[in-house]
């Protein structure tokens, strides 16, 4: 440990300097970011919380460790010139910015979807769906192998009987020649194409969403449907009876995959593939995680408190380790339905990542709903029902015993920050993500992002330019876009990820100026702004 | 492992969208929710005193999902159940086929459950008697065939919803004065607390 600070305090004066930092500082305030994994704000002191892995390593191959993250202890600080140079890099580099004319000019009346509709050609004499079906900007399709919808997102499933067989057609063409389609990109739309055996998902849209972000989307459907039924069932079921009616078993989830799709595009966790941190003084989160940890029982694997879709703490079995795409379903499963509101409920759950073979049972119990606060705690044994709930009595008894409940019932009333709180002038909205943590945070969407129209639209550039960034063939760095409405900086590196939204009217040197400044703000907050320790019972 | 203190399990049972969970909610918050469906995941469970005779017992409800991806875990729910609501929508002649499955899986393995059958939405019936697809009588003698309790009710209007677990917990009480008197209902401190405080949910 001594010497992780030791490294730590070492890298931070490099770093310091590069950045031309007044020397005079204390060393503690001058909270530069590291480039090194593990070292970067908001990254966890001991281990990680969450299974460490790439965000697209679905993509890539099916192999995944379940091993932690080792943070900070692989590429040791060996060069410093790079760090400078990276830093040299942000200031001087920033030449790719997006002015594609194009894409520029579709941004802003793209994404209210009122674009003309497009016309698909149908066989005369098949169902029509309405027309204002054909104007959504990304249907998402599930079928199955045998080419039987199983998810629609706009519904109509009865109505694509054909489509599906041409969907289907094109998959089973390619592949008798041992190739697999990934997408199709024509007319202004891309198609994308995932094929996760028994089922197949596509995508139709047109968004300027990357291919790649695309099927990760679809691949959280795909978990999505795995986390009803497992994998072990999926399969099952599909090798007794290849053209089995998946809708029937799935009847009543429509509503948890579409508030799914619906919140990817609106929430960046999902794009970041990281969970969202509520902010909290450290003292207020750690009684709350004590509270947690001394509610233990054998059967408890996680215990989870979270509200408005943030985590505000998380305690876990020793060894054990979530992954940010079960929480996020798991988050997902609890807010899209009023099921849960009242009582106490105990519902089976897959964690595909973590296990798809088999069902957790979870307790989901709301301990107050103004503020949010939900408690979600996951078993092995389904029979231990009463056990657990047992265990959210002791938690709230200890709660309001410590004194706890009503500063964080006060906390949790204000948990979004104002940007402004960082006081840079031209900073609008920014997304920080650690990566070591798998822990992000950002602001509150305030004006001009404070309607949903905005928000989306804000979302849907950064995701531009998440995908621009880490666009396979042609990865980049530092990205300045500048755009009519504002500009975005993004920048990644091995330790973190951050999108600043400035006002248009900044300049790049501003803009540059202002990440150091916010990241030094970041630093400084990180104990509030993220969870630095892991927790086990 | 004291749980929570519950005298009689009672598990909501039937197809989906019957309205299983609008008569638990008519029952526990005197409320009807009108708006669009809304599935209920998994199961919810919910505890309520109820007087009988002078004597406090205690219902621990569980309302779980009709939907079929659940069917195969529904017997962590209805294990030592002590009553069973087993509904039907009165509109809806396949879901009383429902009701004969779940009644014939109660037969085999919970055979101490008392069965209560509960045709639902009876407000409906009662404004358009077209709408009705399951008749009375027909259901009354499949009830007497099974020794079970029939009702109509309506959660909208809360017609006999009250009187439904009532009788549950009349029968509850009832049912279980008449049998030995194993399990001692006085407090003992010396022993056997966690017998007295688990009658629901013994395995």
């Amino acid at each position: 440990m001594a010497s992780d600070v030791d490294k730590r305090s070492h890298w931070e004066t490099a770093a310091a300097s590069s950045l031309s930092v007044d020397p005079g500082n204390d060393r503690s305030d001058s909270p530069a970011p590291a480039l090194i994994q593990g070292m970067e704000p908001g990254a966890s002191q001991d281990e990680a919380m969450f299974v460490h892995a790439q965000s697209y390593e679905d993509l890539t191959g099916e192999v995944e460790g379940m091993e932690p993250a080792s943070p900070g202890l692989e590429g040791q600080i060996e060069n410093m010139e790079e760090i400078t140079q990276d830093f040299s890099k942000l200031s001087t580099q920033l030449s790719v910015s997006s002015s594609h004319s194009d894409e520029q000019s579709r941004e802003a009346p793209c994404e209210c979807g009122d674009s003309p509709p497009p016309v698909i050609q149908e066989a005369d004499g098949e169902l029509h769906p309405q027309d204002d079906w054909y104007q959504h900007q990304k249907h998402v399709f599930v079928l199955s192998e045998a080419g039987k919808p199983v998810y629609s997102r706009y519904r109509s499933e009865e109505a694509l009987s054909s489509t599906a067989g041409v969907m289907m057609a094109l998959v089973s063409f390619l592949e008798t020649e041992k190739n697999a389609i990934r997408s199709i990109h024509a007319d202004g739309y891309t198609v994308v194409f995932v094929r996760r055996s028994p089922l197949v998902l596509v995508s139709v849209s047109h968004t300027r969403q990357s291919e790649q972000e695309i099927a990760q989307e679809l691949l959280y459907i795909y978990y999505q449907i795995v986390s009803l039924v497992t994998l072990t069932q999926l399969h099952h079921l599909f090798q007794q009876r290849p053209s089995y009616d998946l809708r029937r078993l799935l009847s009543g989830s429509e509503r948890i995959t579409d508030n799914l799709l619906d919140s990817m595009d609106t929430d960046p966790s999902f794009l970041l593939a990281s969970v969202r941190c509520l902010p909290l003084t450290s003292g207020l989160r750690d009684a709350a995680t004590y509270c947690l940890q001394q509610a233990k029982a054998k059967s408890l694997v996680f215990s989870i408190l979270m509200s408005a879709q943030q985590l505000v703490t998380l305690v876990r079995k020793k060894d054990q380790y979530l992954h940010p795409i079960d929480i996020h379903l798991l988050f997902n499963l609890v807010t899209s339905s009023s099921s849960f509101r009242e009582g106490e409920a105990w519902t089976p759950v897959c964690l595909p990542k973590f296990n798809p073979s088999g069902f957790f049972h979870t307790y989901i119990s709301y301990l107050s709903h103004k503020p949010e606060l939900l408690l979600l705690m996951v078993s092995t044994d389904r029979e231990d029902f009463f056990t657990v709930s047992n265990c959210k009595k002791k938690i709230m008894e200890r709660l309001e015993k410590r004194g706890t409940w009503t500063p964080l019932k006060e906390a949790l009333s204000n948990s979004l920050y104002d940007v402004a709180q960082v006081g840079i002038p031209e900073l609008r909205h920014f997304l920080y993500k650690s990566k070591s943590s798998r822990l992000f945070t950002s602001p509150a969407m305030t004006a001009p992002y404070n309607t949903e129209v905005e928000q989306k639209r804000l979302v849907s550039l950064y995701q531009y330019l998440h995908g621009r960034a880490h666009c396979s063939s042609h990865p980049l760095t530092t990205i300045y876009h500048i755009g009519p409405q504002e500009n975005i900086l993004a920048w990644v590196t091995e330790a973190f990820e951050l999108y600043v939204c400035f006002s248009p009217l900044g300049t790049k040197s501003s803009a540059v100026n202002g990440v150091s400044r916010l990241l030094r703000w970041i630093r400084k907050e990180e104990e509030k702004l993220f969870i630095l320790s892991s927790s086990t019972y | 492992m004291s749980g929570q203190r519950v005298d009689a399990k009672v598990v909501m049972l039937g197809k989906e969208a019957v309205g299983k969970t609008s008569l638990v909610e008519r029952y526990v918050h005197h409320r009807f929710l009108q708006g669009p469906y809304q599935n209920t995941i998994g199961a919810a469970f919910v505890a309520k005193a109820i007087n009988v005779g002078g004597r406090n017992v205690t219902l621990g409800i569980w309302d779980t999902a009709g939907s079929e991806r659940y069917e195969a875990m529904s017997r962590i729910y209805y294990r030592g159940a002590r009553a069973a609501i087993v509904c039907y929508d009165l509109t809806d002649c396949s879901s009383f086929e429902r009701v004969k499955f779940w009644v014939n899986e109660l037969q085999n393995f919970e055979e101490h459950c008392r069965i209560y059958i509960c045709g639902t939405k009876s407000d409906l019936v009662e404004n358009d008697k077209s709408l009705r697809q399951v008749d009375f009588h027909d259901v009354q003698d499949y009830a007497d065939e099974i020794k079970a309790h029939l009702c109509e009710t309506s959660s909208k209007t809360g017609i006999s919803v009250d009187e439904l677990f009532q009788k549950v917990a009349e029968d509850y009480v009832n049912y279980s004065d008449f049998q030995v008197q194993t399990e001692p209902k006085g407090v003992d401190l010396n022993s056997r607390k966690d017998l007295t405080s688990y009658t629901c949910c013994h395995h």
